[in-house]
């Protein structure tokens, strides 16, 4: 409860910092400042039950799971503020008002950790949209950024209208919101189609919102048209909260779809690590591949839903750190690049050899390989399948497969940093930046040599 | 027939001739105003049934809010008789159809309704409709998402701002 009351009046507190002062720094150090606060209130709540005491009728439940997922979306919140605030300040001239709306979308994140009602799954998703069409579109003279504002805008307001259905639905199978009552009254099958149906419809509004083929068409266009520092958040702390989400919603409720779910899912996973990594391949602006990167990795993601076991639920949230570590840290790099095609960086391991370096960590966790926390994450997502279905083989050799045409778009950025001669234009880049960055980079080698150094939070 | 009985039927009347005048009248300016016609006409309904919130709420967002932007809508395109598109043949047939198709379902629902059979409405008991329990409903089992609404709202209008500011 902690953080989502904080969340809310640090966005009030960030607008009222516009009244008061013109100083982008300060802005921006005031941001900071109020992410630590709210980190710390949330390290609070874990051990202190309420700190604000308020009578929930069981609408929020709050966890060792979402509570643990708030921290690791404040702190690569806070990671982020710190390495891209400067450029954040720059997209226009509302930089107090573009700190709030980051304040509300966390609102909506920690509601999204913690609900137990649909009615906060769809205020949760809701608060945590509408400020990204806003920051979407927050690039006012560039066409692009105004399309794409648009797109998303009208896309999801479909799949909010999706998912209102399915929650009517699934209301009027059982009578009730709460999510235990649903799983009681809605298991005898007496109810029909009503159920499997709402629940379905829940399931295609939230693969919209995590971007799961076949619902990704949004994707690609709006994180290439957003201003790339607004990007890097949507494509991190976001999406991994929508599928927190997702796994909260689904992970006890599988079979309830029917045998059906069995073939369902397998076909959007396959989908998603399909579209995602064969387009990203052909791919000639690195934001693009990132963007369609972002959707081949929530594939791997998608397991999370597969099976669910403690394996899984260690996984997602092993995954939902290590992605947006180094998904956070490319962008801030991308963000400093004047071209943003993969020739324009060319030769950057001779002008910035650190930055260089530090994205090639970064890469490298994307991609899986050993020794960075990418690889964990994967291992977790395939590990969980198999042990909880065996015939799911199949699947994991896929994903494998997919993995290894990822590698192939990850290297031809490391390929052309070191391999190439070209003079890589970046705009300043000073040494804050640079020691997130290798901040950054620690992090993952960490996590990748042990995981249990971040997991062991979770049972603490 | 008690007084209660005839506001009844006359409420019923001028709800049935209005929307039927919605549909027969040519000027689409003048169906928009039968149509809040119909509006008062349910909201009377509304109050005979003792659900005085419900009928004032029913005037403020239908004939208030959403029959202004139909005005407006109709306005700015600027419809009339002679801009109005020929209708087809085929047209009207597809509607004739969906719309029969709609009555049919209605009135069967009535028909097969165990609970409704030969009874009649009650007046002036029960307070379902009333504005206390609603808001013991909205301040008790849903106060956290009625608050937590408020942050959806807030973040709506800042993002208004910041895109609707000139710069």
């Amino acid at each position: 409860m902690n953080a989502i009351i904080l969340s809310a009046l640090l966005g009030v507190v960030m607008m009222f910092a516009s009244v008061f002062t013109e100083n982008k720094i300060a802005i921006r150090n005031i941001a900071i400042f109020g992410l630590l606060i709210l980190l710390a209130s949330n390290l609070l709540n874990i051990y202190t039950p309420y700190s604000f005491n308020v009578d929930l009728h069981n609408m929020l439940r709050f966890d060792s799971f979402g509570l643990f997922f708030n921290s690791i979306a404040i702190v690569s919140t806070l990671l982020y503020v710190i390495l891209s605030g400067s450029d954040i300040v720059k997209v226009g001239n509302y930089p107090a008002e573009y700190f709030a709306l980051i304040f509300f979308v966390l609102c909506g994140v920690t509601i999204l950790s913690s609900y137990n009602s649909l009615l906060m799954l769809f205020l949760g998703v809701e608060i945590m949209s509408i400020p990204l069409y806003i920051l979407t579109g927050s690039d006012k003279k560039n066409l692009k950024s105004n399309e794409a504002s648009l797109k998303y805008f009208l896309m999801g307001a479909f799949s909010t209208g999706i998912m209102l259905m399915g929650i009517a639905l699934l209301y009027g199978a059982s009578g009730n919101f709460n999510l235990e009552m649903i799983r009681e009254k809605t298991s005898i099958a007496e109810f029909g189609i009503l159920a499997p149906l709402g629940l379905l419809l829940i399931f295609i509004s939230l693969a919209f919102k995590v971007s799961a083929a076949p619902f990704h068409f949004w994707t690609p266009d709006v994180y290439d048209g957003a201003p790339s520092v607004f990007t890097s958040f949507m494509a991190t702390i976001v999406k991994t909260a929508g599928f927190i989400a997702f796994v909260k919603l689904f992970s006890l409720r599988m079979a309830d779809l029917g045998p059906s779910y069995a073939i369902i899912l397998p076909v959007i996973i396959i989908a998603t690590l399909l579209v995602g990594n064969i387009t990203a391949v052909f791919q000639q602006s690195v934001k693009r591949m990132l963007a369609y990167s972002s959707i081949a990795q929530a594939g791997f993601m998608l397991f999370a839903l597969y099976t669910s076991n403690d394996l899984s639920t260690e996984g997602i949230l092993l995954y939902a750190a290590a992605y947006s570590i180094a998904t956070i840290g490319i962008f801030g790099i991308l963000i400093k690049m004047k071209d943003y095609t993969f020739d324009g960086y060319n030769g950057l391991a001779k002008k910035q050899p650190l930055v260089a370096a530090t994205n090639t960590v970064f890469l490298l966790s994307l991609a899986g390989i050993p020794l960075t926390a990418g690889f964990f994450a994967k291992y977790y997502m395939l590990a969980s399948a198999l042990k909880s279905n065996g015939s799911a083989l199949w699947l994991v050799i896929v994903a494998v497969l997919f993995a290894a045409v990822s590698v192939y778009y990850y290297f031809r950025v490391i390929q052309a940093m070191y391999f190439k001669d070209g003079d890589a234009e970046t705009t300043e880049i000073d040494g804050t930046f640079k020691f997130v960055l290798v901040v950054l980079a620690l992090l993952i080698i960490l996590i990748g040599i042990n995981p249990s150094i971040l997991l062991r939070w979770y049972y603490f | 027939m008690s007084a209660i009985q005839i506001i009844f039927w006359f409420l019923s009347a001028l709800a049935i001739v209005s929307a039927l005048m919605v549909l027969i009248s040519k000027n689409p300016v003048h169906s928009v105003l039968w149509l809040i016609m119909v509006f008062f006409a349910i909201s009377g309904h509304y109050i005979l049934l003792n659900a005085q919130f419900l009928a004032i709420v029913n005037l403020i967002v239908y004939a208030g809010a959403i029959m202004v932007l139909f005005l407006f809508v109709i306005m700015l395109m600027n419809l009339n008789n002679e801009s109005e598109p020929q209708k087809n043949v085929w047209m009207r047939l597809a509607g004739a159809v969906s719309g029969g198709c709609l009555l049919m379902i209605l009135v069967s629902l009535v028909r097969q309704a165990i609970e409704i059979n030969n009874k009649v409405a009650e007046m002036k008991v029960g307070d379902i409709g009333l504005i206390g329990n609603l808001g013991k409903a909205l301040f008790k089992d849903y106060l956290v998402p009625f608050e937590i609404s408020s942050v959806l709202f807030l973040s709506a209008m800042v993002g208004a701002i910041v895109i609707g500011k000139k710069n």
